[in-house]
């Protein structure tokens, strides 16, 4: 922490007076092919994910770890994680986690934490980031109806149909988050993307693990607000006065008889 | 009686496969894109009869189903074709869009799956067949799962029918149930079984009366043969081969890469489990050990002769 603090001060790509990295510094793509295999480590099995190097707060040493207390929130592709830094003071019991493909942005996220961690202690030890590719090692860092939330806003739209399976919503991936949520926990997507946004919902909506959360439901859920205020990418949509799309969707239990959904 | 294959010479030839019918009756080979059936208890050649022509291109995956009726083969020439072993002829010829990298068929025989180079598994419903038709009849399959873009090596049934198991080149294990009507999709997901650090080359499971619904074992680049409960997806044991090959078998030379495990062979009622080590010209027997859920060497039976590298393993083990 002190040395991250003392680099902080020193580093030009920081911000002087509040301390927090500076965006343009951390430029990036907006997208990566997520079908390229890049290098970064990966955890053998979820047992083997060292929580003491993303909540050192909490988990001062890996064998002080004891499973008791797990992640529960996952933002898959969290861009400069907007959403996380207002997750992390609403829910500040629950381990969150932001997941990122792209090493810019994620190094940037990193900074982040460490600079609000260090300006107001005592917050913000719950939230952080990883750099790897959800696509394909989601099972590698969450058990078995491990999370009760998981956050996909903005994803990229990927128009061409021959890359409508790198979409990170498809059918066959959504097994997947099914699998690391528990029953009852919610899945939440938005886009600016119409295309996308009927998309993601037929996916969801013609799985069937998933069904719709009520439109009552949705208005007392404080962290649907977030899903377009919070973001950078959801302020950069309304500053441009652009209409958004979300489908926001429960993991339910599976039908007993094998019965259809339909 | 056991069986094993040698690798072709040739670079561009697809790894000899060996598959034995449940009942000893048949031993079916493939070599590139030729597929040859033995008659054993006839000892004699089996004509094929396919009206759609041979396999065209290197035949990646080969088994019978578990009551011998039914044979399947496919590979590169994204054909999947179904054979009934009574006439050996072809009844089915699916069309799959992308190469087949592994097979597989249900325990009541219904339904054959078969898995494609983007780590897409389809299944085709087969439980219809006419016994009357002459030609193939085509098949459309449907998409019933997916690994995300990593090339499925194996398919695998478990013992009581209610998992298939598809194991990947990125080192995953998905253990998913198989619903009653698969054709809308295999989306409940019961285990992934981590722990392999490279390539899983292999499935099979062991089990016996007092063990119904069995163990899964997978072999891997990473030279181990592992043993899971596939129903939690925990790693019960881990047995490194490469190592203990290399110790049997030692010619002075210092190998850095540790050899790949190629195949696995179990047969129903037996805890022993027969490897193919890229390395070792011979088997190594495993005992796996269901009430302590153990593996264990058992006998490394070496081939004398002509060195060569086992590629695939099938038959049944008599002792």
């Amino acid at each position: 922490m002190l040395e991250h603090e003392a680099n902080a001060n020193a580093n030009s790509t920081h911000s002087k007076t509040t301390g927090l990295p500076r965006k343009r510094f951390y430029r990036a793509r907006a997208h990566s092919n997520p079908l390229s295999d890049s290098h970064f480590p990966v955890p053998i099995s979820p047992g083997q994910v060292d929580y003491s190097v993303y909540y050192p707060q909490l988990f001062p040493s890996p064998d002080k770890f004891d499973g008791s207390k797990r992640i529960e929130f996952a933002d898959v592709g969290c861009g400069f994680g907007g959403l996380l830094i207002s997750l992390s003071t609403m829910f500040p019991e629950t381990l969150m986690i932001g997941m990122e493909l792209r090493d810019k942005v994620t190094e940037y996220v990193k900074e982040r934490v460490v600079a609000l961690r260090s300006s107001n202690p005592g917050q913000y030890e719950n939230v952080s980031v990883v750099r790897t590719n959800s696509m394909k090692y989601i099972p590698n860092y969450f058990e078995k109806e491990q999370l009760t939330k998981m956050f996909f806003l903005f994803p990229d739209p990927h128009f061409k149909e021959k890359n409508h399976r790198r979409r990170v919503i498809n059918l066959h991936l959504l097994d997947e988050y099914a699998y690391v949520l528990r029953e009852g926990g919610i899945i939440y997507t938005i886009t600016d993307v119409e295309e996308l946004g009927v998309w993601m919902k037929s996916c969801l909506e013609g799985h069937p693990l998933f069904e719709a959360v009520t439109k009552e439901e949705l208005e007392a859920d404080a962290v649907v607000k977030l899903l377009s205020s919070a973001t950078e990418e959801g302020q950069k949509v309304a500053r441009n006065g652009g209409q958004t799309f979300q489908a926001v969707y429960r993991r339910i239990a599976p039908c007993v008889s094998n019965c259809e959904k339909h | 009686m056991e069986e094993e294959s040698e690798k072709n010479p040739e670079t561009d030839v697809a790894p000899a496969l060996i598959s034995v019918h449940p009942t000893h009756k048949f031993v079916s080979v493939a070599v590139g894109s030729d597929l040859r059936v033995f008659n054993l208890q006839e000892s004699c050649v089996v004509t094929l009869a396919d009206e759609s022509g041979a396999h065209k291109d290197s035949i990646r995956a080969i088994r019978y189903s578990a009551n011998g009726q039914l044979f399947v083969s496919a590979g590169d020439d994204k054909l999947v074709k179904i054979w009934a072993t009574d006439s050996w002829r072809c009844i089915y010829s699916v069309v799959s869009e992308k190469r087949v990298s592994a097979v597989g068929i249900s325990n009541d025989g219904m339904f054959v799956c078969f898995a494609d180079k983007f780590g897409v598994v389809y299944v085709v419903d087969i439980e219809d067949h006419d016994v009357e038709d002459r030609v193939p009849v085509n098949k459309k399959a449907v998409p019933i799962l997916s690994h995300y873009c990593s090339i499925i090596t194996r398919l695998e049934f478990s013992l009581d029918g209610r998992f298939i198991v598809s194991a990947d080149r990125d080192f995953k294990i998905r253990v998913t149930i198989f619903p009653k009507n698969p054709v809308n999709g295999a989306h409940e997901i019961q285990s992934f079984c981590l722990g392999h650090t490279e390539f899983v080359s292999c499935l099979a499971f062991v089990g016996c009366q007092d063990y119904p619904q069995g163990l899964l074992v997978s072999g891997s680049g990473d030279s181990t043969v592992r043993l899971w409960d596939h129903t939690s997806g925990s790693l019960l044991d881990t047995y490194n081969c490469g190592a203990q090959a290399e110790l049997l078998h030692s010619n002075g030379k210092e190998e850095e890469i540790l050899p790949a495990i190629t195949d696995l062979c179990t047969t129903p009622d037996s805890s022993v489990v027969a490897v193919a080590i890229q390395s070792l010209p011979g088997v190594m027997l495993l005992r796996c050990n269901l009430s302590t859920r153990t593996l264990s060497v058992a006998k490394v039976v070496s081939i004398a002769g002509e060195a060569f590298i086992p590629t695939s393993i099938g038959g049944h083990l008599g002792f």
